[in-house]
């Protein structure tokens, strides 16, 4: 009698652990057959009734009854909570295409960013990175550089005047003569900075950047072909491995030979296209064996030692490297620009 | 410069292209800048003769012409009226593009044919001062001798190519025909042809030039000074071909006389002037310097007021002339001139340019002398003029010159070495070759061993020593030698250790930073408006400015003083754009004069900018990005109140190292504001990064840390408004004693129930002990001792 009752339950109640669907059903079951007067406590108590000799057979019957609901629990209980947490992860779902959030990022500015680069590349040649004032002495911009008062060749520079001694200095190289004074050869600098020429029109800034490099040597140990090799490294850690360089004659008051450099063309690497006027090659830098007068004005024993310089102009540079159109972005300073540094 | 390619083949036998020319002698350090074809619109348009007028049958104003353009007759329709039978006109057939645009083809007008079109000169590209009928309007009448049929180009000369040449400053010998042409030459391998410099004298004449003018040279800025004279001068058109290489070269042809001074000006370099000698005071050139208030009125209509270091040639009486700059009306050659004086000098070039500056002239004469003329140079260009006076029979020329000199220049014996040269150029040029270019370039070079005996001459003044002889060789030998040079070669040099700048590389940290947390980088001018200070609220007595004395305008001829000028300025200029949330920062110089007049350099700092504009933004929020720079140097600072006058008086901090303010940071007044026209809400912060980055290196020292974990209690407080948080985390901190390990604020309430001037500050306290497990026990105590003190020194509550 007992016993037929276990087995009908057990089938009763596994078939409602089957339709069971939430964890709520489950519980329910659960206390339906396990609680104080669920079915299987009350079956259970029914041993009271059964022969003692009958009692071991009937009590294991009742255990495996209750392992078998329990198990069924179990399993069932895993499978609903994996399908709520199936369903809850599916409603959590996010739009992947709405816009990152977090700390919106600034830029840096390209020229600083140039400046940066040029300084890192410079160096692992062996320069040292070296500044000098942007308010600069008449004798360092122009007479230690071999530009005497008066002489032609200030034409080549519009200068900004604060009086007659004192300049806005309109080229990096008058580090050169402060470095000279001061630093004992073998050495190799460069100066970036800010440099200022009466000239403002659609190309020209009035403030601009340049970089300035000077090496000085033990005479041997310097000459134009010296300057092209590492004008050439130079350029090809700047604009590219496929860079090249060419030399053409220019002068300069302060370098004898003095060269322009023509580098080719990054964009079109030289196959001629709109940034160098189907030249292939771009008019970069100017060059040149330091000119032993510039040396002797310094104090440099220039039967003992020699040099050469080169100077770029680094608003040209960040123009071409970033595609940049108009120089006169670089100082207006609109977040319209910079945004597009990021 | 301009030069013209045929100017040039009278002095060399050209057997290259104009192209390859101009390829050539940009190779060699004259860059040519523009390759012009004269006759670029005169193709297709020949002479013609007018043989017959008809009237046209369907319109009243066109007539029909029949015309012999050579080849054939063909027909023309002109309205032009001023045409007739047997006219030679310029006519432009089918294919003619001229230079004001028009393309000519056969048409039909009102339904005649017409094959071309009648030229005015102003169609050609000529005026009235090229070719008589230029200037009129209507069709250019040609003189009766030309032939039917020829090219225009031709018959009017306009068949030239000029070369605009770009001359370096130590290339003064340049700025003349045959100075280039002497380059030429070397590029060839030509020589020069001998210039004629000779010319007529009436032999029976008796009279000298001295019985028309005497010559004084009273200062010794003028070199040389030579004075000829020349009679029966006749004033007129000078001929076509000297009127056409004037005309190339771009200077408008006058008279015989003018045209002369202009033609040797650009053929040798040499300025002349020519005065009208009966206007000559005294008959007496006096070269002086000017006394102070003397007056001139010169030919650009102008009259200026002198001083002594303007140099002027003078008759007995007055000013006649500002040397070397330009001529005076009094003394210039006029229609009506009968003797002329012709005065071929040299000037020191620094007087000449300190006078041109002063003046703010500048001639072609002017241009030459500031580059430096050669005092050899002004001897033949006397000559040159003479002969053409002669050639073109315009004038009698009276014996003798009258010839000053205070200055010699001639040729100098240098020497130089194969190997040193070689070694400056890096590569191997053998001596002959050296021998070779160098005598081609005038320099008259022999060499023995590896030394060269050079004999340069006097229009080199440039060349003195091997890096001079380097250059010539290397730029006539070919640049396109490295060309082929590997660029492993720098082995060479020693090697050294590169640094970087100190600060630079502290800024970038930091201008990183800044960027990571939404800052854009601004490079701004440097200078700005004489009022910079005022906006900034600042004083212009301990705000030395720094003035250009030549801006390009008043609103940027001073210097900043300040970083906070230029990010204001783009802040509003950002916003003016319709721009929104504008973080931006900048590393960048401030000036500052140490005394007015500046005397010496300025004191120039080095600053770190940043400004923000943006409704989301605190003082608090801008702390967090000073003390992050901070931190990245060893700098020990501490904040307090902020006198700076562009920040609110409550709202801001001076950051304090040592005795010095390094920095400052907070909202900024709402005065500045007003005067940037920017809104209220804009905060600034600058550092002076100069100072930093001269500090040493940020060395860490790491503590043990326990094993034990930290037990943490929050505690709130209620305190009066005027008791800072630092006050209470220092007291805090000393109550904890060893057990304190860290103290935060984590929250500020105000409320009505506090009451006015009462604050909450809620404080999480962190204590630990590298020993043991705190017990609560101990804890407890700790924080009732914490309170305590609280209490007692603020009158703090708990809440």
């Amino acid at each position: 009698m007992l016993l037929d009752e276990l087995k009908d339950t057990q089938v009763q109640v596994l078939s409602e652990i089957a339709a069971a669907a939430t964890n709520k059903d489950i519980n329910d079951i659960r206390v339906k057959v396990f609680g104080k007067s669920g079915v299987l406590t009350t079956l259970s108590r029914g041993m009271r009734d059964v022969a003692p000799e009958e009692r071991p057979k009937v009590g294991a019957i009742i255990n495996e009854v209750k392992v078998a609901i329990e198990e069924a629990l179990s399993a069932k209980q895993a499978e609903v909570e994996n399908a709520e947490l199936l369903s809850k992860l599916e409603s959590e779902k996010v739009d992947i295409t709405e816009p990152a959030q977090g700390v919106e990022k600034g830029a840096l500015h390209p020229i600083p960013r140039v400046i940066d680069k040029l300084c890192d590349i410079c160096v692992g040649l062996g320069f040292s990175v070296v500044e000098g004032p942007e308010v600069e002495s008449d004798y360092y911009n122009f007479e230690a550089m071999n530009t005497p008062k008066n002489h032609p060749s200030r034409d080549m520079q519009d200068s900004f005047f604060v009086n007659e001694e004192i300049v806005l200095r309109t080229q990096t190289s008058a580090v050169q003569g402060r470095e000279m004074e001061v630093r004992k050869p073998p050495f190799k600098i460069v100066c970036p900075g800010k440099t200022y020429r009466n000239d403002s029109d659609a190309t020209h800034s009035p403030v601009f950047h340049q970089l300035e490099g000077l090496v000085i040597e033990e005479g041997d140990k310097v000459s134009l072909a010296d300057l092209k090799s590492m004008l050439t490294i130079l350029m090809k850690r700047l604009y590219g491995e496929d860079t090249e360089i060419r030399f053409r004659p220019s002068f300069f008051p302060f370098t004898e030979p003095s060269i322009e450099v023509d580098v080719s063309c990054p964009t079109c690497h030289g196959k001629g296209c709109s940034l160098c006027k189907g030249t292939g090659m771009l008019e970069l830098l100017g060059a040149g064996i330091v000119n032993p007068k510039v040396l002797e004005l310094s104090g440099i024993d220039s039967k003992k030692y020699r040099g050469f310089a080169f100077g770029f102009g680094l608003d040209r540079t960040a123009m071409i490297l970033n595609s940049i159109g108009n120089i006169k972005y670089f100082y207006k300073n609109d977040k319209r620009f910079l945004e597009q540094m990021k | 410069m301009k030069v013209t390619y045929n100017w040039l083949k009278e002095m060399v036998d050209i057997n290259v292209s104009p192209e390859e020319l101009a390829k050539k002698l940009t190779s060699a350090g004259f860059e040519v800048e523009e390759i012009i074809y004269q006759n670029e619109h005169l193709h297709h348009v020949v002479v013609g003769k007018i043989l017959k007028i008809e009237r046209h049958p369907q319109a009243d104003r066109l007539v029909v012409c029949q015309v012999d353009i050579g080849s054939e007759i063909t027909q023309i329709i002109t309205a032009a009226t001023n045409v007739f039978e047997g006219a030679h006109v310029p006519v432009s057939l089918e294919g003619a593009d001229l230079c004001n645009g028009i393309k000519i083809s056969k048409t039909k007008m009102r339904g005649v044919e017409s094959n071309g079109m009648f030229c005015s000169g102003e169609e050609l590209g000529i005026d009235e001062n090229y070719f008589e009928g230029a200037g009129v309007n209507g069709i250019l009448i040609l003189p009766q001798d030309m032939k039917p049929g020829t090219p225009i180009d031709k018959a009017l000369m306009l068949d030239d190519v000029i070369f605009d040449v770009g001359i370096t400053p130590n290339r003064a010998d340049c700025m003349s025909v045959i100075g280039i042409a002497r380059e030429v030459c070397a590029l060839l391998g030509r020589d020069l042809k001998k210039l004629n410099l000779n010319y007529d004298i009436d032999i029976y004449a008796k009279d000298t030039v001295r019985d028309y003018v005497d010559v004084e040279v009273k200062t010794p800025n003028c070199f040389r000074y030579i004075a000829a004279a020349i009679t029966d001068v006749k004033i007129e058109k000078s001929p076509l071909w000297m009127r056409a290489r004037l005309n190339a070269v771009g200077i408008k042809p006058i008279n015989t006389m003018v045209d002369i001074t202009n033609y040797v000006l650009i053929e040798f370099g040499q300025p002349l002037h020519a005065f009208d000698q009966k206007n000559i005071g005294g008959s007496k050139i006096i070269v002086r310097q000017a006394q102070q208030g003397e007056e001139i009125a010169v030919l650009n209509h102008n009259t200026y007021s002198l001083d002594e270091n303007i140099m002027v040639i003078a008759d007995q009486e007055k000013p006649m002339v500002i040397a070397g700059v330009i001529g005076g009306m009094d003394s210039c050659i006029t229609d009506d001139t009968k003797t002329c004086v012709l005065e071929s000098a040299v000037f020191d070039l620094k007087s000449i340019r300190i006078t041109s500056r002063k003046i703010g002239v500048r001639t072609d004469s002017s241009a030459r002398y500031e580059k430096g003329v050669n005092v050899a140079n002004a001897e033949q260009g006397v000559a040159r003029a003479l002969h053409l006076v002669s050639k073109l029979k315009c004038g009698k020329i009276a014996r003798g010159v009258i010839d000053i000199a205070s200055k010699k220049n001639e040729a100098r014996n240098i020497t130089g070495s194969v190997s040193t040269i070689n070694s400056i150029l890096g590569v191997e040029i053998p001596a002959s070759e050296m021998v070779r270019i160098l005598n081609a370039l005038g320099i008259v070079t022999k060499c023995t061993g590896d030394r060269l005996d050079c004999i340069v001459p006097p229009y080199r003044e440039d060349v003195e020593n091997d890096y001079d002889l380097a250059e010539e060789v290397i730029r006539l030998y070919g640049y396109d030698v490295y060309d082929k040079i590997d660029y492993s070669l720098f082995e060479n040099a020693s090697v050294t250790e590169g640094h970087h700048h100190p600060r630079l590389a502290l800024e970038r940290k930091m201008r990183s930073s800044l960027a990571e947390h939404g800052f854009f980088e601004n490079v701004s001018y440097t200078f700005g408006a004489p009022d910079l200070n005022k906006k900034l609220l600042l004083s212009d007595e301990e705000n030395l400015l720094v003035r250009v004395e030549n801006p390009l305008g008043e609103e940027v001829s001073c210097m900043r003083t300040c970083m906070a000028y230029s990010l204001l300025n783009n802040i509003a200029y950002n916003l003016s754009v319709g721009n929104k949330d504008i973080k931006l920062f900048e590393c960048g110089k401030t000036f500052r004069a140490k005394s007015l007049p500046v005397t010496e350099l300025p004191i120039e700092r080095n600053m770190l900018g940043i400004a923000v504009c943006d409704a989301k933004y605190n003082f608090f929020n801008l702390k967090a990005e000073v003390e992050d720079a901070l931190n990245m140097t060893s700098c020990e600072w501490k904040i307090e109140r902020s006198a700076m006058p562009f920040l609110h008086p409550g709202i801001s901090a001076d950051i304090i190292c040592g005795d010095e303010v390094i920095g400052s940071f907070g909202k900024v007044h709402p005065t500045v504001c007003k005067n940037f026209d920017l809104p209220e809400n804009v905060f600034y912060a600058e550092l002076d990064t100069g100072y930093l980055a001269a500090l040493p290196e940020k060395k860490y020292n790491v503590k043990a840390i326990s094993k034990f974990p930290i037990v943490d209690r929050d505690l709130a407080v209620v305190v009066d408004e005027a008791t800072t948080c630092e006050e209470l985390i220092q007291s805090i901190k000393s109550s904890c004693g060893k057990l304190y390990y860290d103290v935060s604020l984590f929250d500020v309430y105000r409320s009505e129930a506090l009451g006015e001037n009462k604050k909450s500050m809620a404080f999480n306290i962190k204590l630990s002990d590298l020993e043991k497990t705190l017990t609560e026990e101990e804890v407890s105590a700790v924080m009732k001792k914490v309170l305590k003190a609280l209490t007692y020194k603020f009158g703090a509550s708990l809440r």
